[in-house]
């Protein structure tokens, strides 16, 4: 706001003062391996104000979080907190003044409260820790967050919400000016989620900054009073929150040219996988939907909107409580990949080194490892048989590599995730589902993979695609369903599909 | 198809050899292990002139059998990233009731041995049961079959030792084959078996899937519990059987028979290349521990050292060959992390790099530095 600057000079200094910028930072840029994570944002949290930080999923949040607290340094830019400038050393983050409240608190579950906002500074003479010093000051600090609470009580049994006003109440200890808070309302109910903005009022009073980072725009307006956009690692804008709307902020967040659609539009065929009513508590609450054959349905939404979760519960890697999963009108028994797999589903899951491939497994062997029983007659491979099914998995995708019998851990992403998918189509699959399919896949092969879901749509295939890429999504998919929270927000028909209405369901569906 | 392009070039390029840096890897830390054992004996030899006789070395390898036959048992489940330490109260237990089930009970000792067999091999059921199912971690479940193994072992011998044992175990033990102990060629012949189990095998495979990578494993329809539980149980049969073969050597059933062996075999597997944290690993490499171990045992023998410092010096080769596991680790992964980023960074000039330098990124040359 700079407004400020053509008034007088005592009006000048008293609006200074409240919106001073306790930390800046300027033009910081990040790179990953592959990925421009940030380039050149700049960013300032002031004193009293609650700065909302807003963006799609990879937009660079995370990163420019992690800078803030110190866990990496910008590779260019800088970043000051008070003057100091912030190295990749977490210590020094704390102590200019820079504290972080994670949505799963970070508390010694076998202390007590007053011991976890006392951490690593237990009031102590010779070594001997002074319990009473200790409960006085603790109990100082959490009278001002959560007067309710009992400074004796064991962190393990707080609930979340009660681990976060904890985790602020340790921030108060140590006189932090600065608080992030990452997506801390995710695990908290309607109520708690008032009493921690409550707090937070209270904060923003006492003259801290605060970094608010949500995925829901309804709440990011109740307590936001500047938003900022980050978008594929640039900064989109930061503007007052009076001067925004959940709209505008929507086109901020989405607002890149979008391709035209490249996929077919074929008549779907019938009905391969049907899901009824499916509830897992706290995580899936009454999910049903159908994917036909031959048919690409993405499932959109935010990080946390439940998506992977369903997958998981189709597969039979997770268990539900409630509700029917049916291949082909047979269902199918719930907590069982094998019988998933035998009905005809495949999943390549979003981890891929750690749910799908045996690193120091030969490419071969990783390929044909879900039809071991059909190279193996009578438990005893057949070099033949597994060169055969070796073939088949690798005939539509062109997998490169060193040799067959080379381990899959030395392959690129893309080509790794090509033996998943290869490991698939040996099986000819009813269904496959795929999480995340192109992440942290270089772009070629990207569109590599996408010709190759495209392709196998067209053979029959029904394909359920667990995607947070924008332009994937609307190029590949024939139907969208959108998620938030556990249920489905909504369903977008293939023309229905824009950035906007997606990210709209996604965030206040 | 690029694919088969890419594979037969960068073949040929090695020379026609197939890529296969692990298999390498394992190969060449068996090679180190012989070498390391050949050094060993020749300056055993010198050292002492009894060592290279025919006696001596039969006697070596004759002691080494049974650590070999529970060690390879053992295999299986640090395979599956888990570890057996009931195998020497198992042994035990099985001694006491191939002899006990033959002259108290008055079995035929054939039956006798064919049920000490099938004990071992439920224990190492209930063993898999409590891992899988109930979860408990192996290190403890196995922990506390061995206190409750041994324990019944102790109940039903009383505690003292079983004598006469039927004649036929001590017969068999005597048997040679072309002069050479019939033992050691059935235990050779268990290792041939084990290792085509473990090679060419669906089972086998679904042992390295199901230790590399549990999760993935499951994902890909591999029954993990099952295999779990089937490693388990080839421990605690492989454990009985060693049971089998001390009772011949005693001519006793013993409870107090092989207080400590958990901690032999685990070494020679670990000497042996096998990794803890599983999915890597050879029944060559095994059986080579095993010897390794038999010759700082004869060695100890042979110098004269006091029997006393028999489990110091034991105790150093263990720490000095798992350190040795641990060094080899880190330059594969680095070689791998090397090998990934490269791919990365620039495919074509990987692909140029492997065609032309293969020498110089290969693992083959970053691992003898990790074995010295």
């Amino acid at each position: 706001m700079t407004v400020a600057t053509s008034l007088a000079a005592p009006i000048v200094s008293r609006l200074m003062e409240v919106e001073r910028p306790l930390l800046v930072a300027d033009g910081v840029s990040k790179t990953f391996p592959g990925v421009i994570a940030l380039d050149e944002v700049s960013f300032e949290v002031r004193a009293g104000e609650v700065n909302a930080l807003v963006g799609e999923n990879g937009a660079g949040k995370s990163t420019l979080i992690k800078l803030m607290a110190g866990y990496y340094a910008p590779d260019s830019g800088v970043i000051r907190v008070n003057g100091i400038v912030l190295e990749a050393d977490p210590a020094t983050a704390h102590r200019a003044g820079v504290a972080t409240i994670h949505q799963d608190h970070h508390l010694v579950p076998s202390m007590t409260v007053a011991e976890n906002i006392m951490l690593g500074h237990w009031p102590s003479r010779y070594g001997v820790i002074s319990k009473r010093e200790q409960l006085e000051h603790a109990s100082r600090v959490i009278a001002q967050v959560a007067p309710d609470l009992s400074p004796e009580m064991l962190a393990r049994r707080l609930s979340p919400a009660e681990g976060q006003l904890v985790e602020i109440a340790r921030a108060l200890s140590e006189d932090s000016q600065v608080l992030i808070m990452d997506e801390p309302t995710t695990s908290l109910s309607g109520k708690e989620i008032d009493q921690l903005f409550r707090v937070v009022d209270e904060l923003k009073a006492k003259g801290l900054g605060i970094v608010f980072v949500s995925h829901w725009l309804e709440e990011v307006f109740r307590i936001a009073d500047r938003v900022t956009v980050l978008r594929d690692g640039r900064l989109v804008g930061s503007e007052p929150a009076s001067e925004l709307d959940t709209d505008k902020v929507i086109h901020m967040m989405v607002g890149r040219g979008v391709d035209t659609v490249t996929t077919k539009s074929q008549a779907a065929g019938d009905i391969v996988l049907e899901v009824r009513n499916l509830n897992r508590i706290g995580v899936l609450d009454d999910v049903s939907l159908v994917v036909r054959a031959g048919e690409i349905v993405t499932l959109a939404g935010l990080v946390g909107a439940g998506r992977t979760e369903l997958v998981n519960c189709i597969f039979g890697v997770d268990r539900y409580d409630s509700g029917e999963v049916l291949l082909e009108n047979r269902p199918l028994p719930p907590g069982d990949p094998n019988a998933a797999i035998e009905a005809g589903i495949g999943l390549a899951p979003e981890d891929r080194r750690h749910q799908a491939l045996i690193g120091n497994l030969s490419v071969m062997t990783n390929a044909t490892l879900a039809v071991l029983k059909r190279i193996a007659p009578r438990g005893i491979i057949s070099k033949e048989r597994e060169r055969a099914a070796f073939d088949k998995a690798t005939r539509s995708v062109a997998v490169k590599m060193s040799s067959p019998n080379a381990p899959v851990s030395t392959l690129s992403g893309g080509n790794q995730q090509k033996v998943v998918l290869g490991r698939w189509l040996a099986r000819n699959p009813k269904l496959l589902i795929l999480d995340e399919p192109t992440k942290g896949i270089d772009v070629g092969a990207k569109v590599e993979i996408s010709e190759i879901i495209v392709q196998l749509a067209a053979e029959g295939t029904a394909i359920l695609i667990v995607s947070s890429e924008m332009p994937e999504v609307i190029a590949l998919s024939d139907r969208v369903i959108v998620m938030r929270s556990g249920h489905v927000a909504g369903e977008l028909g293939r023309e229905a599909i824009t950035p906007e209405a997606v990210m709209n369901l996604a965030t206040t569906g | 198809m690029s694919l088969n392009q890419s594979a037969t070039s960068s073949a040929a390029a090695r020379g026609g050899k197939p890529g296969a840096s692990t298999r390498l890897l394992d190969a060449v830390q068996s090679i180190g292990l012989l070498f390391v054992i050949i050094i060993g004996g020749v300056i055993l030899s010198f050292a002492s002139p009894v060592f290279f006789t025919r006696i001596n070395i039969e006697n070596l390898l004759f002691s080494s059998t049974i650590v070999a036959i529970v060690a390879m048992g053992q295999a299986f489940v640090i395979l599956i990233a888990g570890i057996d330490l009931s195998v020497g109260a198992v042994l035990a237990l099985s001694s006491v009731l191939c002899v006990v089930l033959a002259t108290e009970v008055g079995l035929p000792a054939g039956l006798a041995a064919l049920l000490a067999l099938g004990t071992g091999a439920l224990v190492g059921f209930i063993n898999g049961l409590n891992v899988t199912y109930l979860r408990i971690p192996a290190l403890i479940a196995t922990l506390a079959m061995m206190s409750v193994t041994r324990g019944i072992a102790f109940l039903i011998s009383g505690g003292r030792n079983i004598a006469p044992v039927p004649s036929i175990y001590v017969d068999i033990q005597a048997w040679r084959i072309f002069g050479v102990p019939a033992v050691i060629i059935f235990t050779l012949l268990i290792g041939i078996l084990a290792h085509f189990v473990l090679t060419r095998t669906r089972f086998g495979r679904e042992i390295y899937a199901t230790g590399g990578n549990a999760m993935a494993a499951q994902l890909a329809g591999i029954r993990t519990n099952r295999v779990t539980i089937a490693a388990y149980m080839i421990s605690g049969l492989a454990a009985a059987l060693g049971g089998l073969m001390i009772t011949a050597r005693l001519e006793a059933g013993a409870a107090t028979a092989g207080f400590g062996y958990e901690l032999i075999v685990i070494s020679a597997v670990v000497i042996g290349g096998v990794s803890l944290f599983g999915g890597e690993g050879r029944i060559s490499g095994v059986l080579l521990g095993v010897i390794l171990l038999g010759l700082v045992q004869n060695a100890v023998n042979l110098l004269n050292v006091p029997p006393n410092y028999d489990y110091v010096v034991s105790g150093v080769v263990i720490a000095a060959a798992a350190a040795l596991d641990v060094y080899r680790r880190r330059y594969v992964e680095a070689g791998l992390r090397r090998r990934t980023m490269m791919a990365k960074r620039d495919r074509a000039a990987a692909e140029k790099a492997l065609r032309g330098s293969e020498v110089e990124r290969n693992p083959r040359d970053a691992t003898p530095a990790a074995s010295q």
